[in-house]
């Protein structure tokens, strides 16, 4: 279902490695992996994270790596699922307590995540998202049961308030004894380093990426006797919506031929709705509501300018794909943001809407004097830059150099807990780890790991998942097949 | 980004850019690393008496409580008539009125709009009603044991002071809890005293000193910051005197904690400003510092 969501046929949404390439490109490396990606963030669910690790794990499939991702339950959406190329999806009846987030005690998942670890034979454990307490979890028992840990962070935290201080700690915690944390901006790296007292050679920076073939660019879409200033984003307040709320009657006011199309839904819907209420711009203001990713380039290539007004983002995957259609992008100069593209193809304003004004007014001019260069030669040169098999590939990097690393034995794991997390949280985490341990004893002594069955491979290196399948008939296997063992 | 490409870094220089491959490693630290982040931007500097002056807000309220306590034990002890305590009440409420509007020349009366009859009326309504219920005051506490009204009063006393408005912005305060807390503490404690009267002029008199008093403050120190001063030192004399000719061991014991409060506690403060490390870079949540509003009004 999810995938179908995302690609639109029941194909995925950017990969779809034909089957002689695979081959191809496992030949030229030395080992392969059994990966575990692990989040509360993951299909049917929709955004950033969660296309990362699809689009991810398929790349890293084609490359001849074993991939499985772990979520929990959505809703009657339990047990084991494939997805397109084998990708078997694990969604475990965990309850969620807080924005999809699972609850953690540290304890009750690991009986359920050391089945699947031993039953796959994982070797690499790789967590994402901070906000999701299953990454969490599942760092915290894979290194009990010494596995190699990786950990990508998405998103940036600030420091000054309690809420922050708490999470940041946990962090501290969470990521102290892990082999190798990723980051997808150099801001976010530096934010990462600082939040977590880590040594900066363990983290490695990997932007996201886009599919350049699901933003090209279409210019006949979009109406030349008018100006489309686009934005697709979530209505809420860290997106910026109170700037549009002043941009809006600004511009509008002082260009006639200027329209806005706004995609996206939430919280702050209400306050563009009384804009355009207060301004009687009905014609020229159009919300669209919440989009679904594949409608989001139909709406993008109708517009001329993009325009971001997010208030924090570690990486914004949005100006990319606007840019990837072909569109001038403005945005504000936050997070990782001046990181993401070059001058030529950004205005960057500071967050007011004085400055965002300007640099909308600068693109506008740049259109209406026809100095923008064509959508199709921006389309070929941004495609270039953010793609997923390159993001694979670094990946892979990291893997490899983690999987030569040793993981820290028990006696030295206490150590780094208690040197470096802080007197009171250092002891009181020791003294969970050894707790886990002996419950991690308890459970081998229970079932002991020969009594486990070993998986089948859908994917890796003796993969069960064939591409000879004729693929329109099996459609619906290939989509989502429960598998009981 | 390839591990076997770092021999070229000597001449490419890395950028903190996303779209472009460099020849570095992914964990490459590059020496511009953190070179954005910045500490304590927004830190204030302290100076030594101008906490002290600030301080002055919580002596005040310490000695309202003092005071409020000491005139209480005589009014229990029978040492001082209620009659003249309400007329002295009465005097001084009229010459704070007075002062309240000399103050400012009358502009914050005319900004409020209230008229001197509605003032007027108000007391008014306030001493008939208090004056009214003074008996069920009395009585309203007679099943409950003495030492429980001590109790209660000083834990309602305390509460005054933590929730009291000292001016910060914080959560914690609430004004109007703390006025509340202050009065219900007036209530029990008026409840012990001999006769209905004595109650009725008790909690007429923490309402002078709990209401009315910190308004007649705020103006002052917002106006005229050397009258403050002495003010302060004036009440805080004589709410030591007060409980001087109760308990000496008292006395001794609140001078110190004033002494520490306006005294230490700002050196303390300044002192503390040195291990301050609030970091900011460009992760930080930008704030919008526009007034919005404006666009839909």
């Amino acid at each position: 279902m999810a995938n179908r969501r995302g690609g639109g046929q029941g194909q995925p949404p950017s990969v779809s490695p034909s089957p002689g390439s695979s081959g191809s490109l496992s030949t030229d490396r030395t080992c392969t992996h059994n990966i575990c990606m692990v989040s509360d963030f993951f299909y049917p669910n929709m955004g950033g994270v969660e296309s990362h690790i699809y689009q991810l794990s398929q790349c890293l499939i084609e490359r001849g790596h074993k991939v499985i991702t772990v979520t929990h339950a959505y809703g009657n959406r339990k047990g084991v699922r494939y997805l397109t190329n084998g990708l078997k999806v694990y969604y475990l009846p965990l309850r969620v307590m807080y924005n999809q987030s699972t609850a953690t005690t540290l304890f009750h998942s690991l009986p359920l995540l050391r089945y699947i670890f031993v039953r796959e034979r994982i070797t690499i454990i790789h967590s994402h998202s901070s906000f999701s307490a299953m990454a969490h979890d599942a760092l915290f028992h894979a290194k009990t049961m010494g596995l190699q840990t990786v950990f990508t962070d998405h998103s940036l935290f600030g420091f000054a308030d309690v809420s922050s201080v708490l999470t940041n700690k946990l962090l501290t915690v969470s990521l102290c004894d892990t082999n190798h944390i990723i980051c997808v901006s150099y801001t976010s790296k530096e934010n990462t380093v600082l939040r977590a007292a880590l040594n900066p050679e363990i983290v490695s920076v990997i932007p996201n990426a886009v599919d350049p073939t699901d933003f090209t660019p279409e210019p006949f879409r979009r109406h030349d006797s008018v100006i489309t200033v686009v934005v697709v984003s979530r209505l809420v307040y860290r997106k910026g919506t109170d700037l549009l709320s002043g941009i809006i009657p600004e511009l509008c006011q002082k260009y006639q031929e200027l329209n806005f199309l706004i995609g996206g839904e939430g919280p702050k819907r209400i306050i563009l709705e009384e804009v355009r209420e207060r301004y009687q711009l009905h014609d020229r203001v159009q919300l669209l509501g919440a989009l679904e990713h594949k409608d989001v380039r139909n709406v993008l290539v109708q517009g001329h300018i993009f325009l971001n007004t997010s208030l924090t983002e570690a990486f914004c995957m949005a100006i990319v794909e606007a840019a990837s259609c072909g569109l001038q992008v403005v945005s504000t100069k936050v997070g990782g943001i001046p990181e993401v593209l070059p001058e030529n193809l950004i205005i960057l304003c500071e967050p007011s809407v004085k400055s965002l004004c300007e640099g909308l007014e600068k693109a506008i001019f740049q259109v209406k004097s026809g100095t923008l260069p064509a959508p199709e030669n921006i389309h070929n040169v941004v495609k270039t830059f953010y793609t997923w098999r390159n993001v694979a590939e670094r990946t892979e990097k990291v893997y490899e150099r983690v999987s030569k690393e040793s993981v820290l034995p028990m006696h030295k794991r206490l150590d780094r807990l208690i040197s470096h997390c802080g007197p009171v949280t250092g002891y009181i985490f020791a003294l969970l780890a050894v707790l886990s341990y002996l419950f991690l004893i308890f459970l081998q002594w229970m079932t002991p790991d020969s009594v486990i069955d070993v998986a089948i491979d859908a994917t890796g290196p003796r993969r069960a998942w064939t591409h000879q399948w004729p693929r329109d008939k099996k459609r619906d296997e290939n989509d989502k097949v429960s598998k009981s063992r | 980004m390839c591990a076997q490409h770092v021999a070229d870094t000597s001449e490419v220089k890395w950028q903190k850019v996303l779209y472009e491959r460099q020849p570095f490693p992914d964990n490459y630290v590059d020496q511009r690393f953190l070179e954005e982040l910045r500490k304590n931007i927004y830190a204030r500097k302290y100076q030594y008496w101008a906490v002290v002056f600030e301080s002055s807000v919580v002596i005040q309220q310490l000695c309202s409580v003092c005071v409020f306590v000491v005139i209480w034990w005589y009014m229990d002890e029978g040492l001082l008539a209620p009659q003249w305590l309400f007329g002295t009440g009465l005097a001084s409420s009229l010459v704070g009125y007075v002062l309240f509007d000399l103050i400012d020349g009358g502009d914050g009366r005319k900004k409020s709009g209230r008229t001197r009859w509605a003032d007027l009326k108000s007391t008014l309504v306030f001493i008939t009603f208090t004056y009214g219920f003074s008996p069920v005051l009395k009585t309203l506490t007679e099943s409950v044991s003495t030492d429980t009204i001590y109790a209660m009063s000083v834990f309602m006393l305390l509460g005054h002071l933590i929730f009291f408005d000292y001016g910060a912005n914080a959560a914690i305060v609430s004004s109007t809890l703390s006025l509340n807390m202050a009065i219900f503490a007036s209530v029990c404690l008026a409840s012990r005293l001999p006769r209905s009267l004595h109650a009725f002029i008790m909690v007429t008199f923490a309402i002078q000193i709990f209401a009315l008093w910190p308004m007649l403050q705020k103006k002052l120190k917002a106006y005229t910051p050397r009258s403050y001063v002495g003010v302060t030192l004036l009440f805080a004399f004589s709410a030591f005197g007060g409980l001087l000719s109760i308990s000496g061991v008292g006395a001794i014991l609140f001078a110190l904690l004033l002494f520490s409060i306006s005294c230490l506690c700002p050196y303390y403060l300044i002192h503390l400003q040195l291990f301050k490390e609030n970091i900011h870079g460009p992760w930080d949540e930008a704030e919008i510092k526009e007034d919005l509003s404006r666009f839909l009004s």
